[in-house]
This record gives C-alpha cells, sequence and structure tokens, in this order.
C-alpha cells in the first residue's frame, strides 16, 4: 500500500484512469483525487475573489482573477450576440473554462503523474486525462445547448431543425438528418479533443522526463510552460465551441448571414 | 522503450470491450455530470452573480464616464465656439473703437491745428499792433526830439529862445520870403 517515489523505471502509460479506493460502488480514481483538488483549489479562488468584492476590497491576486473573469465573461458577449442569451449561458461557459484549465494545469504540479506510482499505476493523475469528465463535459454542454434550442424554439421547433418531412423538402430532410448526427458528431469532437490533448501531454511529460533522466530538471520546465499554453488553449477552445454551438442553436432559422458568420468562426476556433 | 510503444497495442488486445479499454464507466461518467452540475450551480449562484455584477458595474461606470466626456467635449467644441465668435465679435468691435478713435483723434487734431493757428493769428496781431504803437511812439518822440533839436538849433542860430510865437514869426518870414 505504501507508494513508490520516483518508480518510473519502466513508464506504464495507460488510458483508463485507476481506481485509489471506492466509496460504496464508486470507484474513486487518481484523475478524480487530483479532479478534486483542482476544483476545491478553484472554488477557493472564486469564492475568496467575491467575498472580496462583495466587502469592496482588492489585492493583486483578486485583480488578476478579476481581470481573467471579466476577459472571458466579456468574450461570450462577443460571441454570443443575444445579450440575454449570453447572460444565461455565461456561468456554464465560464465554469467549463476555468474547471478545464485549472485541472489541466494541476498536471504539471509535483507528484503528478509517473513520479507517485500506487499499485504500479500514478497515485494523482489530471482530470481532463480521464475520459469520463470530458465526456461529461460535453454532454453537459450539449444538453444545455439543447435546452436553450428548446426555450428558444419551443419543443417543436427545436425538433423541426432535425426532422424534415423528405417529401416537401429531401434537401432539407438530408441536411436535417446531417445536423442530427452532428450534433453526437460535436459531442464526441468535444470530449475527444479535451482527452487527447491532455492525455498526449501526460504522456509526453512522462516520457521526456523518462529521456531526459538526471537532465530533466532542465528540460522538463519548457515542456510544462508549453502545456500549460495548450492548457489554456484547450479550455479556450471548449468554452468558445459550446458559446457557438449554443448561439447557432437558438439563432433563428432566418437569419443565414449570422449562421454564416458563426460557422466561419466556429471553423475558424476548429482549425486553430 | 519498446515496451512505450507496445503496450497500447497489448492493452486493447487484452481488452475486448474497447469502452473498457477507454475507460468510459457509466457510474464514474454519472457521477461527474452530476458533480460538474453541482460545480456550475454553486459558482451561478453564489460566486458568478458578484463577478459579474462588478464587471456590469464597472462596465456601466465606463460608459457614464465616456458619456461624459464626450458631452464635455461637445461643451468644450461648444464654447471654442462660442469663444471664437465672441472674439470675432471683439476683434470687430475693437477695430470699430480703433477707427472711431482715429477719426475723433484726426478730428481733435485738426480742431487744435485751428485753435492755434487763430491763436497764433492772434498773437502775430497783436505782436504787429504792439509793434505799430511802439514804432508811432518812436516815431512820435523821433518827431518831438527833432523839433527839440531844432528848437535848439535855431536857437543857436537866432540867439534867443525860440517860443511858439517867435517859431510862428520865423515861419511866417519865411514863407514870406519864399513868396517873394
Amino acid at each position: 500500500m505504501t507508494p513508490h517515489f520516483f518508480a518510473s523505471e519502466k513508464l506504464n502509460i495507460v488510458l483508463p484512469t485507476e481506481a485509489i479506493f471506492h466509496i460504496g460502488p464508486l470507484p474513486v480514481t487518481n484523475a478524480m483525487l487530483l479532479g478534486g483538488f483542482s476544483v476545491a483549489i478553484m472554488l477557493g479562488m472564486f469564492f475568496y475573489t467575491a467575498t472580496m468584492v462583495k466587502r469592496g476590497r482588492t489585492n493583486r491576486f483578486v485583480g488578476l482573477v478579476q481581470w481573467a473573469f471579466e476577459g472571458m465573461y466579456k468574450a461570450v458577449y462577443d460571441i454570443v450576440p443575444d445579450r440575454t442569451m449570453a447572460r444565461s449561458i455565461a456561468p456554464l461557459a465560464l465554469t467549463i473554462f476555468f474547471t478545464v484549465l485549472i485541472s489541466y494545469w494541476a498536471d504539471i504540479l509535483p507528484g503528478v503523474g509517473h513520479s507517485i506510482s500506487w499499485h504500479g499505476g500514478e497515485l494523482l493523475r489530471s482530470l481532463p486525462t480521464d475520459l469520463n469528465f470530458t465526456i461529461a463535459l460535453a454532454i453537459t454542454s450539449m444538453v444545455a445547448v439543447q435546452y436553450y434550442a428548446i426555450k428558444q424554439h419551443g419543443l417543436m421547433g427545436n425538433a423541426k431543425r432535425y426532422l424534415i418531412n423528405p417529401l416537401k423538402n429531401p434537401i432539407g430532410a438530408f441536411e436535417g438528418f446531417l445536423e442530427l448526427i452532428g450534433e453526437f458528431s460535436r459531442l464526441i469532437a468535444l470530449s475527444l479533443r479535451l482527452f487527447g490533448n491532455a492525455f498526449a501531454g501526460a504522456a509526453l511529460l512522462a516520457i521526456v522526463a523518462g529521456l531526459a533522466s538526471y537532465a530533466a530538471s532542465a528540460v522538463l520546465p519548457f515542456f510544462m510552460a508549453f502545456e500549460l499554453f495548450i492548457g489554456f488553449i484547450q479550455a479556450y477552445v471548449f468554452y468558445v465551441l459550446t458559446l457557438i454551438f449554443a448561439s447557432l442553436a437558438t439563432a433563428s432559422h432566418g437569419g443565414s448571414h449570422d449562421t454564416a458568420h458563426e460557422s466561419a468562426k466556429t471553423k475558424e476556433v476548429v482549425a486553430a | 522503450m519498446t515496451y512505450l510503444f507496445t503496450q497500447f497495442a497489448s492493452e486493447a488486445a487484452e481488452a475486448t470491450n474497447p469502452v473498457k479499454a477507454l475507460g468510459i464507466d457509466v457510474k464514474l461518467l454519472v457521477f461527474q455530470i452530476i458533480a460538474f452540475a453541482l460545480l456550475t450551480w454553486l459558482l451561478s449562484k453564489y460566486v458568478f452573480p458578484v463577478l459579474m455584477k462588478a464587471v456590469d458595474d464597472r462596465q456601466a461606470r465606463i460608459d457614464e464616464s465616456n458619456a461624459a466626456a464626450a458631452d464635455a467635449a461637445k461643451q468644450a467644441a461648444e464654447t471654442e465656439e462660442k469663444l471664437a465668435k465672441l472674439l470675432k465679435q471683439a476683434r470687430t468691435e475693437a477695430a470699430d473703437i480703433v477707427t472711431t478713435a482715429k477719426e475723433e483723434a484726426a478730428g481733435m487734431l485738426a480742431k487744435s491745428e485751428e485753435k492755434s493757428k487763430v491763436q497764433a493769428e492772434r498773437i502775430v496781431a497783436a505782436a504787429h499792433e504792439s509793434i505799430d504803437k511802439d514804432v508811432l511812439a518812436a516815431k512820435k518822440a523821433l518827431h518831438n526830439e527833432t523839433i527839440e533839436l531844432v528848437a535848439q538849433a535855431t536857437e543857436k542860430v537866432v540867439g534867443k529862445t525860440v517860443t511858439a510865437t517867435v517859431d510862428t514869426q520865423l515861419i511866417a518870414d519865411s514863407l514870406k520870403a519864399v513868396k517873394a
């Protein structure tokens, strides 16, 4: 049961997360351990900032958090043209951004990855390297998008985006079918993109640490800085795509210009 | 090193279920969805409203300041326009005043010149009068002196004091002699 420190004589990179212990029927995995820690850090940071803002007090840390929050909050209004819609979807998008960012960045903390092993596996692993987490995020995001679309167009109005009578409009019916497939492909793309990047990043750090051996202390910081950058990009992409999907789903069907604009924006973000 | 590249293949071969091979667990998935929804609710309820309000308030203050700055700029432009108008008016008035002053000065100068001329003429006339008087007085004095000299000379010639009677007699004699 004792953890082995620096036990990477043989790297054991595995896709699934490993259960460290169980709470009833629920396995608590290594990703959930570090994820819980990351979320606790994020909650602490936000509650502290909110309390300080409420009291009208500030310091450099509060200013930094406010600056980051303000930048992301204002970006919501830039992406979603409808202000009411933007305000209602902003909490979800912001939670996604900050959760992904903090939990992704936790990957470079000391002790994470292969530096501390537990029964041959990792004791701590960053949350985005757990496919369950990325799928959970993607499902939440897509369900929220559907919720806002139904709220905007009504249940039948939203269904008409996908189900069109092929006898009246065969091309429209095919488009609707593609749109339906698109919703699922978006879900898969969102979850696999984040998981793939995070897992590849973690594997890269482990391999570089193994290859660099004693020079790891000099080499790893560069890769860690790169991981921080990729973490930000991935969090931003997830956040922007959630907003764009919500914006597209709630846009009126007649607004072809807006839709084309949003599609171009989506393509730009996906390409990035 | 070979282990690194072969382990995924071996794991995939071992796992008959691809969902299991990727580590997808329905219980974990549901738990994470609930946990994330809870986190979103918690932040949306207690944290984001405060931060959003702070951002909105700051934005409102910035908008207000921008509006005030725009108003101030407008007022400054209006004031500048007014100032320019006033300056133009003041310049026109100043030009009028200068013209009037010049005209008045010219008038005063002309009047003064005329007055001076009159005064000079008066002085000259007075001087002339005084000189005439002096000349007249001098002539009279000379005349008297001449008469006196003539009288004295005549006295010397005649040998007696020439009085008016004698003088008249002499004049009459002289006239007689001339007539003869």
